[in-house]
């Protein structure tokens, strides 16, 4: 079961780096897409066990280091630190669905924002890019909208979670 | 309430995993060009390119109804007379709209002329990177039809980049604007030389070395690159220059092409190495030294020691 779980939550991720990578390509109002990838990282690593959402988080960022030329490494430890902090508060989360709009919101900006700085440590220059706050809030609210059909459609691909009675939007 | 379950165990794996990750962009930027690294890239690349063209056939449907969408609101914007028509017209734009304006860019393409009567490659753009800070472009042709490592891509309007990597049937394409992305530029209108740094989705920006050097907005920049073809449209100046502490000439310059919208570019079958040849042949009649600024590393450039000057020949 823990094994279907964590096989279900890879194929979706790759799912959403291949829609990421080609539909968002020309899907881009205000000339910025939706960060897709970490939205159903968010959601899988809701309805994981902890530790395999954080190594599900890894594999999904070496993937997406591997096609792309910043430094290998970058994503993985982008990916698995998302999937950390939200295997780590997801609780809370549950105790009160109205923090998920801002839990989205957060950890996507949040997300990004380590991108950027690891890019810039790392000598890829990211938050040179003129359009840098932008390229952060753009992804993070098209999350918040893009949320209310991934989210849910996660939660019934994995199974939903182990606690029951969530009412309204359950992330 | 927060219940910490599961925690420790996972703090444990997630700081285990930090370190492989550290560890892993130290292996890659240790490493050189054509390392592991690549060679991993490479066979991801090849790899995920079937499931990225499976998934781009399924949505393009949905793409290109939101693009119809799109251009039917922004035509409706710009002639309120036509609006009755246009709400009569448009299932059918739905349908075609995005179809035309996709015709059209792949004819515009077929009609840009390469320099030097270079042979081309047309290709589509088949992925773009996994972030807004990505500035990668996936076309559709690979070292299978002729495609290979260093050569200039471009649209209608100009230099859109460079193909930093190839596979058979892809190609991975560096943008110009790439913060890392530099390259020597001439004015056309003065013929002065300068260096033109990406800035990702802001402006570029032109350093002069002149500092008397006329720069005015609206002047066109053409490559200067020993890596590129010259004469190459890339960028048009966009505000009048400004002198910073009398050491370069500093403004900001805007592409000549669309490199955010690409959808169809042209590969021209030039390589560094052709280049040189041609550099050669050429800088006995008439040579100009492009001093290339050290400090900051620059994409493509050769490794040299900090301080030590690099001039590029070019035409």
């Amino acid at each position: 079961m823990r094994l279907r779980r964590a096989g279900i939550a890879l194929a979706l991720l790759i799912v959403a780096v291949a829609l990421q990578t080609t539909l968002f390509a020309r899907l881009r109002p205000f000339d910025a897409a939706p960060a897709l990838v970490v939205l159903t990282m968010i959601g899988v690593a809701r309805r994981l066990p902890a530790e395999d959402a954080v190594v599900v988080g890894f594999l999904t960022g070496v993937l997406q280091d591997l096609l792309v030329e910043s430094p290998l490494g970058l994503w993985a430890l982008t990916m698995s630190t998302v999937a950390f902090v939200v295997a780590r508060f997801r609780s809370r989360v549950e105790d009160d669905p109205t923090l998920l709009v801002p839990v989205v919101f957060v950890v996507t900006f949040g997300a990004l924002a380590l991108f950027a700085l690891l890019g810039t440590i790392f000598g890829e220059k990211t938050l040179a890019d003129g359009g840098v706050l932008r390229k952060m809030i753009l992804p993070a609210a098209y999350n918040i909208v893009l949320g209310l059909a991934v989210l849910p459609g996660v939660t019934a691909l994995m199974g939903g979670s182990q606690r029951s009675g969530l009412r309204g939007f359950d992330l | 309430m927060w219940r910490p379950g599961g925690v420790e165990r996972s703090t444990g794996i997630y700081v285990a995993l930090v370190v492989v990750s550290l560890a892993l962009v130290t292996f890659d930027l240790r490493g050189s060009d054509a390392g592991v690294g690549e060679t991993l890239r490479d066979g991801a690349q090849a790899a995920f390119t079937p499931v990225q063209e499976v998934v781009n056939t399924v949505t393009s449907p949905v793409v290109d109804f939101f693009e119809a969408i799109s251009d039917v609101v922004g035509l409706r914007d710009e002639n309120r007379v036509l609006r009755e028509r246009v709400a009569e017209l448009e299932s059918q734009l739905q349908d075609t709209g995005a179809l035309e304006v996709r015709v059209e860019e792949l004819e515009r393409i077929l009609d840009v002329s390469p320099p030097d009567e270079l042979d081309t490659i047309t290709a589509q753009v088949l992925a773009v990177g996994v972030s807004e800070f990505d500035f990668i472009r996936v076309i559709d042709k690979g070292t299978s039809d002729g495609v290979g490592a260093d050569m200039p891509v471009v649209d209608e309007g100009g230099l859109i980049g460079r193909v930093v990597s190839a596979t058979g049937g892809s190609a991975r394409v560096r943008l110009i604007t790439d913060p890392t992305f530099r390259i020597a530029v001439r004015v056309e209108r003065t013929g002065e030389t300068g260096v033109l740094t990406g800035r990702g989705s802001g402006r570029m920006v032109l350093e002069m070395f002149n500092t008397d050097a006329s720069l005015v907005e609206g002047d066109l920049l053409v490559t200067a690159d020993g890596r590129f073809p010259a004469g190459i449209s890339v960028a048009r100046v966009a505000e009048p220059a400004r002198a910073e502490v009398g050491f370069s000439l500093r403004t900001s310059a805007i592409p000549t092409a669309a490199v955010t919208r690409v959808d169809f570019v042209k590969v021209l079958v030039f390589t560094t190495d052709e280049a040189g040849v041609e550099d050669l042949v050429e800088s006995e009649d008439q040579p100009v030294d492009v001093p290339i600024e050290q400090g900051e590393q620059s994409e493509g450039e050769p490794d040299v020691a900090p301080g030590e000057p690099v001039t590029t020949t070019v035409p």
